[in-house]
């Protein structure tokens, strides 16, 4: 039991990536442990979305996308898993932008576990309210359940993003820049749900601010030119990196 | 209560849905009465009731011309949603459709003509003098090959406009949104049909009905040209018709790939 716990939820070996002739990402390699938050750091453009859209097969829309390396999701490798759509429901993602259906609040949470098989109205009820409250958006929309999203705030709509992913009850939640477009009380929220969130999830955050990172993560990453310099605990990434860039990085003298 | 709403809005849409089956069923019918109709035995009829003969041709062409926008809309969604973004195929049709749309909708009058000729009987029997057992009129009367003619006309002039205005609505339904639902484990027929479809719903439908419109004006016209044509000198006029049509269908088919070519550039360098 307890090994088991131990054996990591991703694995990704030696992944390459290019989109067209230019390559983004080089040799990348490590692992995601279970109920952990392992963040991604680095500068605008350094290939943090391309390498999280990875884990979820998004870039398959992508034009001119190519990867060669292995990703194992529980053991099985992600590209030879015949279904993305049945991996996107284990895997979910929140992005920096809220973007919601232009539906009522109900059913933009409602949707994911509608597609995933979910009928009764009871039971949507259920998941609805179960979902809200982790979000801690269920007393803010409780009486405005039918209306749209659109007069909610912006963080009040990330809140939202992340109560319809949960919804589809997933393994593991990518964050691609929640807090992009966020105030800064918003953001505190974010976070602090973030970190919530480990109790039940796996979590992969990729930000561009490295304070966020220390905050919020338990493992990080730090890529940079196409390469992951630096994989570790937060800790000892932030307080006795080993890369010399790393070191740059975290103390704002480089990117 | 909730759940209240979503059923209603549901039933909605369900309506909202069934539309292009109304239309596609009011498109059917007319045209297969018609092609059981022309059969030899009534090659030579031309109906006395002039209303009710430009009514049924109406009624013709505007099944055809929906008949015609579906199909550009199927097309639309296989290049678009289907289709890989740089396949051959796909590059084939799109530079196709590029020239078909950029061609000036008179010049199709060279397909139309069979419109033309069909609409000749009819006049004829407005003027009051109906054609004798006269054989030079009877190719003039509508059969099935005219009938042919005219249903491919409206789809060369349909199908191309209603297909590039189909892509670039489909188009305006921005990546964030696909992606969003996708990444909730949705389905490209999910996406499709819960997403992307209502949001370019209205889009379509007016692209559509642009391309119909041009179509109609076309007929119009050409009946028109007929009846100028035919009161007065045939020979220089003709001459020049076709000089006419010639330059523009040049200048056409020639800026068109003007454009392809400037296009594929700025995507190579972008
Ligand atoms: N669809 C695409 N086609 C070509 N290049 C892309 C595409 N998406 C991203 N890129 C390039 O890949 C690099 C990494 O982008 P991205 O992963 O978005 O970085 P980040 O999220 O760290 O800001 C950038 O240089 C960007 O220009
Ligand atoms: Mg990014």
């Amino acid at each position: 039991m307890l090994t088991e716990e131990k054996q990591p939820i991703l694995s990704i070996r030696d992944l390459n990536i290019w989109y067209g002739d230019k390559q983004i990402l080089r040799d990348l390699s490590f692992e995601v442990q279970q109920r952990q938050v392992t963040a991604f750091i680095g500068p605008t453009n350094c290939g943090k979305s391309t390498l999280v859209r990875c884990i979820n097969r998004l870039n398959d829309f992508t034009p001119n996308f190519r990867s060669i390396g292995e990703i194992l999701f529980k053991g099985s490798h992600l590209h030879e898993a015949s279904d993305a759509t049945a991996l996107r429901k284990q895997i979910g993602m929140v992005f920096r932008k809220p973007t919601l259906f232009r539906c009522s609040i109900y059913e933009n949470v409602a949707y994911g576990a509608q597609i995933a098989g979910v009928n009764q109205s009871e039971h949507l009820d259920i998941i609805v309210e179960k979902n809200l409250q982790k979000t801690g958006l269920w007393d803010e929309v409780e009486d405005i359940l039918d209306e749209t999203p659109e007069q909610l705030s912006t963080g009040q709509q990330q809140l939202l993003c992340i109560a319809r992913a949960l919804a589809v009850d997933p393994e593991v939640l990518i964050f691609d820049e929640p807090c992009g477009e966020l105030d800064p009380i918003e953001t505190v929220k974010i976070e602090t749900l973030v970190r919530d969130l480990t109790n039940e999830y796996t979590l992969i955050f990729a930000t561009n601010k490295r304070r966020q990172a220390a905050r919020v993560s338990d493992v990080a990453g730090f890529l940079y030119g196409g390469e992951l310099i630096e994989f570790g605990a937060t800790e000892k990434i932030f307080t006795n990196p080993q890369d010399n860039r790393t070191e740059q990085y975290v103390t704002g003298r480089l990117g | 209560m909730n759940a209240m709403t979503t059923r209603a809005e549901r039933k909605q849409k369900f309506v909202l849905q069934g539309i292009p089956f109304i239309i596609f069923g009011i498109a059917a019918i007319p045209i297969w009465k018609a092609l059981k109709k022309t059969d030899a035995a009534d090659m030579q009829v031309v109906s006395p009731n002039v209303l009710s003969m430009l009514l049924n041709d109406l009624y013709i062409l505007l099944s055809v011309s929906c008949l015609a926008i579906l199909l550009g809309i199927v097309c639309a969604f296989y290049l678009e949603e289907w289709l890989p973004k740089n396949n051959w195929a796909r590059r084939l049709i799109e530079s196709h459709v590029a020239i078909l749309t950029s061609i000036p909708s008179t010049l199709y009058g060279i397909l139309a003509i069979s419109i033309f000729f069909s609409y000749a009987g009819t006049l004829k029997v407005i003027d009051g003098a109906p054609p004798a057992q006269n054989t030079e009129s009877i190719p003039f009367q509508r059969n099935t090959t005219l009938f042919c003619g005219e249903v491919l006309t409206f789809i060369f002039m349909v199908t191309p406009v209603t297909i590039k205005t189909t892509q670039e609505a489909l188009r305006s339904v921005a990546t964030p949104v696909r992606e969003a639902v996708f990444a909730l484990g949705a389905s490209q027929w999910q996406v499709l049909r819960q997403h992307v479809v209502p949001i370019a719903f209205i889009r379509i439908l007016a692209g559509g009905c642009r391309a119909m419109s041009r179509a109609f004006a076309t007929a119009a016209l050409l009946i028109g040209i007929y009846i100028w044509y035919d009161t007065t000198d045939a020979g220089g006029m003709s001459g020049r018709f076709i000089l006419f049509l010639a330059v523009s269908l040049f200048l056409s088919v020639f800026s068109s790939s003007l454009t392809e070519v400037y296009d594929s550039d700025l995507t190579q360098r972008s």
